[in-house]
């Protein structure tokens, strides 16, 4: 079982890229953890485990090129291979929609960034879809739907 | 106002953090005022809602933007309704109270007819449902799966339902017959469709605290009736040929397969009758998963570590239990950190339950101590000692030595919880392998001394002075001494001050022997003590053991300049800041010109010492040889020395009956050991006290005038050894206890106390029942019963 209850991205500077919340935090809770796990994640090697205790709960991170995706999972029954599994897909969504992503595709795009995760995850962070097929085409969708409506404003 | 590009891009070319603070709060203080304008066209707020957007990822507060998503969300335009969801979903949480202006929209949307515009009102209500959300919206969700076609939307809606169930219980009624229907409409069992079913289903089976209706046992037996679907699904994931699409590194949709062996261990632990039937077919699909899976990619150990936790959480059949850890051994051989570490950490929930198969896999454990990552390194020294007993002890305890002399600094925490372990280990064992023991500490003390807490350096010195083997003994010493004294200064490090803490009190306590063997000279221990005592002038513990051995040691040498050197050090502290080195080197200076007879007396040889117990102040034992409750070698010292008579034997003097103080008319049995007979509890008794691991039950005899004469029987719910049974009667009585029937019970064996009570008044008994569990710490339970029947 995954539930996830946080995504950020990093990038290697230490800035936050991205950041979901499925949970309820408190923003001084946000804060905090944002704050610890930038360092705890990027004093880490690269040997060492992608998975790691963090206050009561657990963290698991994975490293892109430059951007890291840190996930926070609570409940013992989630599987932490799994969370990294997740990481990947969600990955590889991207990299297809920006045909090869890098971090400056998510800095300036980070709405589409948004856009294709909550395809992926949904509600409390359960996983909704896997078929990296079906994601891209109700993004592509909804995409096309934007101009269309763009298009309609601009002939009427 | 430029647009969001050259907005990013704005704080991003900022040379210094002041620079990009001052950008990021103009452009929030712009939006701010913009958003009031209620004029404003579609296209602005939208940027407006996407810089905001920006400016809570960078951490800056957005709470001022919270109806604009509502407006945005209020458009036709399926750019702002996108756009307006999204920001809800990021920007809002279901505390907001401006949740109640979303209720209305989101019902709306909910009956679009574009069905993406369904599917962001249902993700928004999903992220965003407040119990009153809930409860208003829920008939429109399900409408949707009982009418839609669309598998995108029905996988949504299932999810949405999902959320809606934990919000309010009672919604379970509504939602849970779509388990079913959903499952048996093939067009919608999509593998997102079914994802969307088996949390449903999750949540069904986890909300049942919550359900307030007392038709929860057939909504259970409706879900559980849905299993042989979820078996076919995982048998098919797992045949040869399976959809590409969902192919992850040669596992089939590891997600979607995950889920459902989650869902079916929900399933089989919470309706286990009902479950019953399906167990060989369990069993079966669990075997082929654990065995026919390729185990090298991440995707596949993922579905493994599942398929093991299943096992162990419903206890299935000791096959598939060695089965479990032989996949859960893999894990530790392969070369991937994150296989490791879940390994490594299921294997220690599994040791109780599996402790001979997990024994087999121990070189791989051991492997795991040298592995390059702390926290697997930390993993497993914590499963070496779960698995540690006497048959593997030399080999694991030799595997951990040299895990500890390979750790560096970084590993402070987990050294220190290492030899906590290691001396809690050696304690409760017994004194057979003694000699062992104590070269092993030693060697721990002089590769990671410096992380030693002096406290538990004094534990060592114990098992040093408690030490049976005297060759042994002075070979350790001498070994000591010789790297101390020796040219061998880098073997220790300079910080070590548990090794010198060691040294030091070796010279005080065996500078006689070491003397007498002419192994090393006085002067060269004297000069030692003098070099420490200058050295490490900060450190007041090994000071004080400083001035002890100085003392000690000037008692057994006759070369004047020696005891010249050692008085000088003895004197130097006469003066010291800290109070208790000041009074210790005072009372030492007098002590140190007492005549040598006299002097020898004082300072003699260390008795033998008990270890104190272990546990907190109400575990309290009344056996003998306990010593005293105090730090046992240092304070031992200075009572040796305020007393002028000659070495004491071992402190029986200690013994205060505690029970005694606290009850009146107390008795105490004297436990016949091993040889008890296990009766039975008679129909007749009343049970008077239970807990987690006994049950009490009183019982009386005859009540006359004369006396009464009562038992008492002990149920062992779990094993207990040295059992003492203590009771205490009101102060008109008095109590004699009979003996106990039996000290040692394993579960479910029963034990009796006799009691005789002569005197007056009611029947009252405190009893205190005081027990050693399996983990040889002593365990105090007590009660009070009440009997009706006078005297």
């Amino acid at each position: 079982m995954v539930q996830i209850d946080y995504m950020l991205m990093i990038s290697r500077q230490g800035k936050v890229r991205l950041m979901r919340w499925f949970c309820p935090y408190s923003a001084k809770d946000k804060n905090k953890i944002c704050r610890e796990l930038t360092t705890t994640v990027l004093s880490r090697k690269t040997k060492m485990c992608n998975i790691l205790e963090y206050q009561d709960h657990k963290v698991v991170y994975k490293r892109y090129a430059s951007l890291y995706f840190v996930c926070g999972i609570n409940s013992d029954a989630n599987n932490e291979l799994l969370t990294l599994e997740i990481i990947h897909r969600y990955v590889e969504a991207m990299d297809t929609y920006f045909n090869n992503v890098c971090e400056l595709d998510i800095i300036f795009n980070f709405s589409k960034a948004y856009e294709i995760l909550n395809e992926i995850l949904i509600c409390d962070g359960a996983i909704t879809e896997t078929s990296k097929h079906s994601i891209l085409k109700t993004v592509a969708s909804m995409d096309a739907l934007e101009t269309s409506d763009n298009l309609d404003q601009v002939l009427s | 106002m430029g647009s969001l590009r050259t907005f990013i891009k704005d704080v991003r070319g900022a040379k210094t953090l002041a620079e990009e603070r001052s950008i990021v709060t103009k452009e929030s203080a712009r939006i701010r005022t913009k958003l009031k304008d209620d004029h404003l066209p579609q296209e602005k707020r939208r940027k407006n809602i996407h810089k905001l957007l920006y400016l809570h990822i960078l951490g800056e507060k957005t709470h001022f933007a919270q109806v604009e998503c509502i407006n945005l969300i209020a458009s036709d335009d399926f750019r702002d309704k996108r756009l307006g969801y999204l920001a809800a979903m990021i920007l809002l949480d279901e505390h907001q109270e401006v949740l109640t202006l979303l209720t209305n929209l989101i019902s709306n949307d909910l009956t679009h007819p574009n069905r993406y515009v369904v599917s962001l009102a249902l993700s928004t209500l999903g992220s965003l449902t407040s119990p009153e959300l809930a409860r208003d919206l829920y008939p429109d969700v399900e409408t949707i799966l009982a009418r839609s076609t669309d598998e995108f939307l029905v996988k949504k809606a299932l999810q949405c339902a999902a959320k809606l169930i934990e919000r309010d219980a009672s919604l379970l009624e509504i939602f849970y017959p779509y388990v079913g229907t959903i499952l048996k409409s093939h067009h919608l069992c999509t593998h997102g469709g079914l994802l969307g079913v088996v949390k449903l289903c999750q949540v069904a089976l986890s909300c049942r605290p919550q359900y307030e209706y007392d038709n929860y046992p057939e909504i259970l037996q409706s879900l559980v009736a849905n299993i042989p679907e979820l078996f076919s699904l995982l048998q098919d994931m797992n045949s040869t040929s399976f959809n590409p699409e969902y192919d992850v590194g040669g596992t089939c949709d590891p997600f979607l397969q995950v889920e459902l062996l989650y869902t079916l261990r929900l399933m089989f632990e919470l309706a286990p009758q009902g479950t019953d039937r399906y167990k060989n077919k369990l069993n079966d699909i669990l075997t082929k998963i654990a065995t026919n899976s390729d185990g090298s990619k991440n995707a596949a150990h993922a579905v493994l570590y599942e398929c093991v936790r299943t096992i162990f959480a419903l206890q299935l059949d000791q096959s598939l239990k060695i089965l479990g850890v032989n996949v859960l051994a893999k894990f530790l051989g392969g070369k991937d950190n994150n296989t490791k570490y879940v390994g490594l950490n299921t294997l220690l929930d599994v040791v109780p339950q599996e402790p001979n198969a997990v024994q087999k896999h121990r070189k791989f454990i051991s492997r795991c101590l040298f592995d390059p990552d702390i926290s697997i390194r930390a993993r497993a020294v914590e499963l070496t000692f779960a698995i540690l007993n006497d048959s593997n002890m030399t080999e694991l305890v030799e595997e951990l030595l040299s895990f500890l002399k390979g750790s560096d600094d970084q590993d402070k925490d987990l050294i220190i919880s290492t030899v906590n372990h290691l001396v809690n280990h050696f304690d409760s064992r017994t004194p057979d392998q003694e000699n062992w023991a104590i070269d092993v500490m030693v060697q721990v003390l002089k590769v990671v001394g410096q992380h030693i807490s002096l406290d538990k350096v004094s534990e060592v010195l114990l098992m040093i002075n408690n030490g049976q083997d005297l060759n042994h003994k002075l070979q350790v010493i001498q070994q000591i001494l010789t790297v101390s004294l020796g040219r061998l200064e880098g073997v220790v490090k300079g910080d070590n001050l548990a090794w010198k803490l060691m040294s030091v009190w070796c010279i005080g306590e065996y500078g006689d022997i070491l003397l007498q063997k002419n192994i090393f000279s006085d002067t060269r221990l004297a000069e030692y003590l003098s070099a420490l005592n200058h050295m490490y002038s900060d450190s007041i513990m090994l000071i004080g053991y400083v001035l002890t051995a100085a003392l000690k040691l000037s008692s057994k040498t006759n070369n004047p300049g020696c005891v010249e050197e050692l008085r000088q050090i003895i004197m130097g502290h006469t003066r010291d800041t800290n109070l208790m080195l000041q009074n210790k080197s005072y009372q030492y200076s007098i002590i140190f010109n007492q005549p040598a007879g006299l002097k020898h007396d004082i300072l003699g040889a260390m008795p033998f010492f008990e270890k104190k117990s272990k546990g907190g102040s109400d575990k309290v034992s009344l056996q003998k040889n306990m010593a005293p409750p105090t730090k046992p070698v240092e304070s031992s010292l200075l009572l040796d020395l305020l007393e002028t008579s000659p070495p004491r034997n071992p402190p029986t003097k200690f013994h205060n009956d505690v029970l005694a103080s606290q009850v009146e008319n107390d008795t105490r049995t004297a436990p016949l050991a091993g040889n008890g007979v296990y009766a039975s509890v008679p129909e007749n008794a009343a049970q008077c006290y239970t807990s987690s691991e006994m049950a009490v039950f009183m019982r009386i005899k005859s009540v006359g005038p004369e006396g009464a004469e009562l038992e008492l029987f002990v149920r062992a719910v779990v094993p207990m050894h040295n059992v003492q049974i203590f009771a205490a009667v009101s102060k008109t009585q008095k109590l004699i206890l009979g003996t106990l029937s039996s000290a040692s019970l394993e579960s479910d064996q029963v034990c009796v106390q006799e009691l005789r009570v002569s005197g007056s008044g009611k029947l009252k008994f405190r009893i205190k029942i005081v027990h050693q569990g399996s983990d040889m710490n002593l365990k105090t339970e007590q009660f009070d019963h009440k009997f009706d029947q006078s005297l």
